[in-house]
């Protein structure tokens, strides 16, 4: 199956040239593309200038028409499945759908048909048949105290699965914040020991399309990207491609002037929240994670959590959920001493000074007697 | 360890350990000197020493502050005086009026209150930058200040300007991404937090103690102060 | 026990709460120095009050701050030496009048004067005073009065001021309800204030008497610091009031005296509360108000413009700020001009703590004068009027000095002069 061209892929779809072109367009505008990953392609350089949009598209559809397509390898961990659901939930003909038709997923336990040890057995089978071509994509987070006992899929460990995977992995991609840094399950206390992929597979890149859920176009982009140019995005620190994580959430806000002009919403219910004003006192995180939630948005460019009226939660940055109270602005401190630690603290100190004073008072009486 | 972590640790244990540091040091530092002993005047007044305090007060702090040439302290010094002022001035604004140091406050003690919009604040800091910028100058070629300045004014006035600066360049987005301009800023604003219970800083606990001496003394003799 | 020793143990003694509160917030800005006259007229940033006190800051910090403490062992900061006590010495006894006008101006309010003052405690007793000083203190202790006024002197003036300027001197009457001290300054160099200060009390049918006992006003022992000295030229005054069971001691013409038996008296010898004490001053703006005595109005309106000297223990430190003023413009309503700064906020003489007994000081007291001549120049003072011996002394060394043309007057005698008959 996946000897097939994608574009023959999408031709058998019933997708029209008209479309195949202007996924092209999509593809090169969704991936921010310019010339950089296009010399990384491998492509012949004449293709690569000049460095006009146009241009852009035509080599990506080059890439298309000639790539072959890609197997995936889906797994799921500790995981809700709403990154699933971010990306396949969508209208066709999008370009998630489209990009998710270029590939063949050989295993990917909500979508796949079959189950038990028939679904286990296509994966093994995948694995060994395109052992160091398939792209391994990992949702959820890894447990891995009890020895891995708190995710067990047919009789082994989750982190068996993944090094099993990760493997014969040609690209390795955590798609949401659990994947990526833990998420919700390592949140605090963490009790089952979740870590995230990188932490496990340190002699791979893992490329981290954080979020909860993870931007669909993220993910897609990422693997269109591995798909048309054979290597990973650029990354930054935290390994997530820098086309979509390159700016904070704050910096392309569609609230920001309010921001700017002091202007804030002081609840979710007052005048200033039906206008509209900067929802940073009500505790948006916005200025700190890096997403593209602002301009990509969700649902088809439809909102994202700022627009609806909700604060960020900054979902796109590890141990975003103890990183301080939802509703708390960026700038507080991730944690207060309470009332009586405050007491102890300036008890403790009032009580060393006043013994302080006491051993200077009997210096000053020493003193005066003995001059007298 | 990366960037993340260290903005926590900044943000987190080390924020509540300097806070715990700043309040335990200002309540040693403020009872070893109160506890000291205060001997009873037994003077009869001439004046009210009540009225003194209140009008010491009024006047240092809302009074000539704004109408500085009544002083002849700023006729004849008008530097120190300006910068200085200015520099309380723009500390003021920004950490009562800055939206962010006023939402620090209220996950502290849930208080809130309104703010000023950002260019303002934004100005009032660069304000206050300068101004400490120019004391500094100021101290190291004014014969007086050279005088009694020692590593403990300068180590005092670098505490004091590192999270201004850091500050600053965050609100700029200057010198490198977000949350290591997050890090830098709560890192020197948690160094800052233990410095002054150390130095003078804590100069502002023991205001009130020498500007209610000043207003008794003067008040008891029944001059207007 | 050493040098040092002795000025530390006087140091920590003079440190209570209300000492280290104040030296715990000063920020060292140094604009005290901006309020000294004496850093004024000579540029010399020793002389900044937060410099000349720094001996009492460093002692308090070595001996009772744990900073001070790790500080020392570090070796941040050495121990106080002698070198260190004698070279403060001649910083606060030369180059400071404890005027407090530094005070005025510390944004922090710090009664910078009352910390100079302990600063003197500690030097008094390491004995880092100016040997002129010290001989003065001496010659107090022994003669009862730095000026040499003895008994017999006293007598001799006061019976010489009774015939020349034809007045009753009441002396050590019993059952008075006054008892007037005079200074030995007043005394000696200006005994028409004498007379003056006898004609308007006589004239106001006030029962007064001074004291063969209570003869000196003038503490020497507040000017060096030393409280066994202040004590005990408190307590010859005191002696004398309380053997004639008067009600209330009247300081004449003299600041520091009127500062230390005022303001300081009841806190040493809880007797002294025992009795009002009183500036001349205030005794003449009551004589005046209450209609006792009557002054010709305008008496002094033609002989050139008249400005009035603060002095800083009887009007900054003391309180006696409007009564001059309001005599002034009934003698002169014409011719009384205001110098500036003025009241609270004046430039000191440059003579007094003690300054103008110390003879190495004669630049510096010469060079802070300067400011204060600029001050009446500006205004075209032809006279000067001042409530405080000590400053007229000052100023009347100074015209002299300098060559001007102004006259030197003290209020007390003006009112006597323009006294309706």
């Amino acid at each position: 199956m996946s000897e097939e061209t994608i574009k023959k892929g999408l031709a058998d779809k019933g997708v029209s040239r008209r479309d195949f072109l202007k996924l092209g367009g999509l593809l090169a505008a969704a991936m921010g593309m310019q010339l950089p990953p296009l010399e990384q392609s491998g492509l012949p350089a004449a293709l690569g200038t000049p460095a006009r949009g146009s241009q852009i598209e035509q080599n990506i559809l080059h890439a298309l028409e000639t790539k072959q397509r890609l197997p995936v390898i889906w797994l799921e961990f500790q995981d809700c499945t709403g990154c699933t659901e971010a990306v396949s939930r969508s209208v066709s003909p999008s370009l998630e759908n489209l990009v998710l038709n270029t590939l063949t997923i050989e295993y990917h336990e909500t979508l796949s048909a079959a189950a038990g040890y028939q679904i286990e057995q296509a994966k093994q089978d995948a694995m060994k048949k395109y052992a160091g071509q398939y792209i391994l994509v990992v949702e959820g987070s890894i447990p891995t105290d009890n020895d891995g006992a708190y995710c067990v899929i047919g009789g082994r460990t989750a982190i068996d699965h993944l090094k099993e995977a990760a493997a014969g992995a040609a690209a390795i991609i955590a798609v949401g914040n659990c994947a990526a840094y833990g998420g919700l399950p390592k949140a605090k206390p963490n009790p089952t020991g979740a870590k995230g992929v990188w932490e496990l597979i340190t002699d791979k890149a893992v490329v981290n399309i954080s979020g909860c859920p993870a931007i669909p176009e993220a993910t897609t982009g990422t693997i269109a990207h591995f798909a048309i140019f054979g290597t990973l995005p650029e990354l930054d620190n935290l390994n997530r491609p820098k086309t979509f994580y390159g700016k904070t959430v704050h910096d392309r806000c569609l609230r920001r002037p309010f921001y700017e002009a002091g202007k804030f919403a002081l609840s979710f219910d007052d005048e200033g929240a039906r206008e509209g004003y900067c929802l940073y006192k009500l505790g948006c995180k916005g200025p700190t994670p890096y997403n593209a939630c602002a301009t990509i948005k969700w649902d088809q460019g439809l909102s994202f959590p700022i627009q609806s009226g909700h604060p960020c939660l900054g979902c796109s940055e590890p141990n975003f959920w103890d990183g301080g109270g939802f509703y708390q602005g960026q700038s507080t401190p991730l944690d207060k001493p309470t009332v009586a630690v405050v007491g102890a603290a300036v008890g403790v100190g009032a009580a060393l000074g006043i013994g302080t004073a006491l051993v200077n008072q009997s210096k000053k009486k020493a003193k005066k007697g003995g001059s007298k | 360890m990366n960037q993340q972590t260290v903005l926590e640790f900044a943000r987190g244990p080390f924020f509540y350990f300097a806070l715990l540091f700043m309040l335990f040091g200002l309540a040693y530092r403020l009872f070893s000197v109160i506890s000291l002993g205060w001997s009873k005047n037994r003077v009869p007044n001439k004046g009210s020493q009540a009225k003194g305090v209140f009008m010491t007060f009024l006047k240092g702090v809302l009074i000539w502050p704004f109408i500085p040439w009544v002083k002849n302290t700023f006729t004849r010094n008008p530097l120190i005086y300006i910068g200085g002022g200015l520099f309380h001035l723009s500390l003021f604004v920004v950490i009562i009026l800055g939206t962010p140091h006023m939402l620090v406050t209220k996950s502290l003690v849930g208080v809130q209150w309104a703010t000023l919009p950002l260019p303002i604040v934004d100005f009032m800091a660069a304000t206050g930058i300068i101004a400490m910028l120019i004391l500094l100058v100021n101290r190291m070629i004014h014969p007086v200040m050279k005088l009694i300045s020692g590593p403990a004014e300068y180590l005092a006035w670098l505490f004091v300007f590192l999270p201004m600066i850091t500050g600053y360049m965050m609100t700029h987005h200057i010198g490198g991404s977000y949350e290591s301009l997050f890090t830098r800023h709560m890192i020197t604003v948690d160094v800052l937090m233990i410095w002054i219970p150390l130095s003078r800083l804590s100069h502002f606990v023991f205001y009130f103690f020498s500007r209610a001496i000043h207003g008794q003394e003067f008040g008891k003799r029944g001059v207007a102060v | 026990m050493s040098t040092t020793e002795k000025a530390m143990e006087a140091f920590v003694h003079e440190t209570g709460s209300w000492v280290a509160a104040q030296l715990e917030s000063c920020t060292r800005c140094g604009m005290c120095a901006e309020a000294c006259h004496f850093y004024q007229a000579t540029g010399n940033p020793e002389y900044a009050p937060v410099w000349k006190m720094e001996l009492l800051r460093r002692a308090y910090e070595q001996r009772f701050t744990l900073v001070g403490g790790i500080k020392l062992s570090l070796g941040l900061d050495k121990p106080i030496t002698d070198e260190e006590i004698a070279h403060w010495g001649e910083l606060n006894y030369e180059a400071c009048t404890v005027c407090n006008k530094c005070s005025m101006v510390c944004p922090m309010g710090i009664d910078i004067g009352s910390l100079l003052h302990g600063m003197r405690a500690g030097l008094a007793a390491a004995g880092a005073i100016p040997a002129d000083l010290a001989a003065a203190v001496t010659k107090q202790v022994d003669e009862g009065s730095p000026l040499g006024m003895t008994d017999k002197v006293w007598d001799q003036r006061l019976e010489w001021v009774a015939d020349e300027w034809e007045v009753e001197i009441p002396r050590d009457v019993k059952g008075a309800t006054t008892l007037v001290v005079f200074s030995s300054i007043e005394v000696m160099k200006f005994p028409a204030n004498v007379a003056a200060i006898a004609k308007v009390l006589n004239k106001a049918g006030e029962k007064w008497t001074v004291s063969s006992k209570a003869r000196e006003i003038v503490n020497f022992g507040f000017y060096e610091g030393s409280e066994e000295h202040t004590k005990l030229f408190l307590n010859r005054v005191l002696d004398g009031a309380k053997d004639l069971g008067v009600k209330r001691i009247v300081v004449t013409e003299c600041g520091h005296a009127y500062d230390a038996l005022r303001w300081h008296a009841a806190n040493w010898i809880p007797e002294a509360s025992n009795f009002e004490v009183i500036h001349i001053t205030g005794v003449l703006g009551e004589l005046i108000g209450s209609g006792r005595i009557k002054i010709k109005p305008g008496f002094f309106n033609d002989g050139g413009k008249i400005t009035f000297h603060d002095a800083c223990k009887i009007q900054r430190k003391g309180g006696h700020i409007q009564e001059p003023r309001d005599i002034l413009k009934v003698l002169a309503p014409d011719a009384f001009i205001e110098m500036t700064p003025n009241r609270e906020e004046s430039v000191c003489c440059g003579g007094g703590g003690g300054v103008i007994a110390v003879k190495a000081a004669d630049p510096v007291r010469y060079a802070s004068f300067e400011l204060k001549i600029d001050q009446v120049n500006t205004v075209s003072a032809k006279t000067v009027a001042m409530t405080c011996s000590n400053c007229r002394l000052q100023f009347t060394d100074g015209v002299d000095h300098f060559k001007l043309d102004w006259k030197v007057a003290g209020l007390s005698q003006m009112v006597a002069d323009a006294l309706e008959e």
